[in-house]
């Protein structure tokens, strides 16, 4: 399968800091994927790399099989809409905007107002069509950022963070755009958000980035410290890890690889067990989350059954239990 | 203070009565000084925008270079130009020196520095989203240079006024160049240092008021200028 973008060696620094270190990364064509991280993740920086609206310092970065020299010819360039996480309109009207966008991609002059309305129509924004881009709300603003970004019919959407400093109901608005774009043939979507759970529900893959590498896994149970051996200091508790080189940095534990249990266990190969007090019960797609503070917090995912089994109440104590192997240490 | 008086008056009733020799210098100097402003535009705003898009040796050496010549001597450009254009000078043939083209050609080299520079500022000082953008539409080099124009055109425009001001206002240049011709290169300056010093004050006072007009009117643009960027 062709993947839409294939990444290697991809190194970005910024005043002697590695921002981005990726020695090999594959995304996938006509499908969405989300990009997950924290705040300095990198996000940013690989789309605005996926955009070519910024260089790396080295390596190299191929768009649908062909490695992309200095700049990009203007029938790749046709292929890509972005959207950044603070989009910026030009001067004029939404419908300006847009023509703009046509005009600066080469698009034939005849196609112009098809395109145009149907874009403002996919997107909702015909009410605010000949309104100034400088007046617009925060919502209308990012719906009308991506019709800019997809009016000229591209085979790629980028968006960063679309859903930040949104309300509820424009959250919703957009999840629906962004579906319909998606569900269009052979459309791929590629978008950053710090909400794993929304990723979760609106995309294909996922994509973790952790202080600009790319990792496996899950963001949450995420901390950083020091390898010491066969130990991890995050600072407040030390876990035992598996084999890892020194130079490892974080760590994660998948939420399903944790036991809680009432007293610790006395397993001999589960040798993580930390006391703690159970600060949050959530329900999250016919599971049971909870939050425990061990001086560090764990999240853990258990079964309505064992919820109901261990007879948990916020405040008790419990203990969180899991094998050195759950550790991915990266 | 009679007769500082009385020149005053004098010089407000040249002004009032539109007298024609009055009327001569000042289209002459407007003509001279806006030739020269657009000539230079059209170069320095292209070159300011080229330079503030794209990284490249030797650009800050440039800029230093730029700033230098933004504080260059009026005098010094007449000396250098009127090396060129003299009858021995290499350009002698043209027949430049003594001519509005010659005086064209001086103040257009003087406000060129001025207007690249301000340029240079207008466009690193529009918001930081605006080049991005305009990439991932797809612009290509002379539309995205237009697109940032557009954008910027306002702090360019003021760039061009300041520019303009100082061709109008420089004396140097348009003395070494033009000879104080009457009816053909007399500008508003020379006619004030050289018809003063041959006791014809009123005169030399009743330019110096529009000279002064000119700078307010010049100023007022650009404080409009400024209210529209914002």
């Amino acid at each position: 399968m062709t993947p839409a973008y294939q990444l290697n060696d991809i190194k970005v620094a910024f005043e002697g800091r590695d921002v981005l270190n990726i020695p090999s990364l594959s995304l996938c064509l006509h499908q969405s994927t989300a990009l997950l991280g924290e705040n300095g993740a990198g996000k940013s920086t690989l789309m605005n790399l996926l955009a070519f609206v910024q260089q790396p310092c080295q390596g190299q970065i191929a768009l649908l099989k062909q490695t992309v020299a200095a700049r990009l010819s203007s029938e790749q360039r046709r292929r890509i809409g972005y959207v950044t996480q603070q989009p910026y309109m030009l001067q004029g009207s939404v419908r300006d905007n847009l023509n703009l966008a046509l005009r600066l991609q080469q698009i034939p002059r005849p196609q112009h107002h098809a395109l145009i309305e149907k874009t403002l129509s996919l997107l909702n924004l015909l009410p605010q069509a000949d309104q100034d881009a400088a007046t617009l709300s925060g919502g209308e603003l990012k719906r009308a950022a991506i019709a800019r970004a997809i009016v000229y019919e591209p085979d790629i959407l980028l968006l960063d963070e679309p859903f930040s400093h949104l309300d509820q109901r424009h959250i919703r608005q957009l999840e629906t755009s962004i579906s319909q774009f998606a569900a269009q043939d052979g459309k791929t979507v590629i978008f950053s958000t710090h909400d794993r759970l929304q990723a979760m529900a609106i995309a294909d893959n996922s994509i973790n980035l952790v202080n600009g590498r790319v990792t496996s896994a899950p963001l949450l149970n995420l901390y950083h410290g020091q390898t010491q051996q066969q130990l991890f200091n995050t600072g407040k508790l030390l876990i035992h890890i598996g084999e890892a080189d020194d130079g490892a940095r974080h760590i994660a534990i998948d939420p399903r690889q944790i036991i809680v249990s009432e007293q610790p266990l006395q397993h001999t190969s589960v040798l993580n067990s930390f006391a703690g007090r159970l600060t949050q019960i959530a329900e999250e797609a016919g599971h049971i989350r909870l939050l425990i503070d061990c001086g560090e917090p764990f999240y853990a995912v258990i079964t309505p059954t064992s919820l109901q089994n261990l007879a948990l109440q916020l405040g008790d104590t419990v203990w969180v239990n899991f094998k050195a192997s759950a550790v991915s240490v990266f | 203070m009679e007769y500082f008086a009385d020149s005053f008056a004098a010089a407000f009733a040249l002004i009032v009565k539109f007298d024609p020799e009055i009327i001569r210098i000042v289209v002459t100097s407007v003509y001279i000084s806006l030739s020269a402003s657009v000539i230079a535009a059209l170069l320095a705003i292209p070159a300011g925008v080229t330079m503030a898009l794209n990284r490249f040796n030797g650009k800050t050496t440039i800029q230093h270079l730029l700033n230098t010549l933004m504080a260059m001597p009026t005098v010094v450009i007449g000396l250098l130009l009127y090396g060129l254009f003299s009858r021995a000078g290499p350009l002698g043939e043209w027949g430049l020196l003594y001519t509005p083209t010659a005086i064209i050609i001086a103040q257009a080299i003087l406000i060129f520095p001025i207007m690249m520079n301000l340029t240079v500022t207008a466009v690193n000082a529009a918001d930081p989203r605006l080049i991005p953008t305009l990439k991932s539409l797809g612009a290509r080099p002379l539309p995205m240079m237009l697109q940032v124009i557009r954008t910027t055109r306002f702090a360019i425009l003021a760039g061009v006024i300041t520019g303009f001001g100082r061709a109008i206002g420089e004396v140097g240049a348009a003395m070494m160049l033009g000879g104080n011709i009457e009816g053909f290169t007399r500008t508003m300056t020379t006619a004030i240092a050289l018809e003063t010093s041959k006791g014809e004050f009123e005169l030399g006072l009743a330019l110096g008021m529009v000279l002064l007009l000119i700078a307010f009117m010049l100023n007022f643009l650009l404080s409009i200028l400024n209210k529209a960027k914002s």
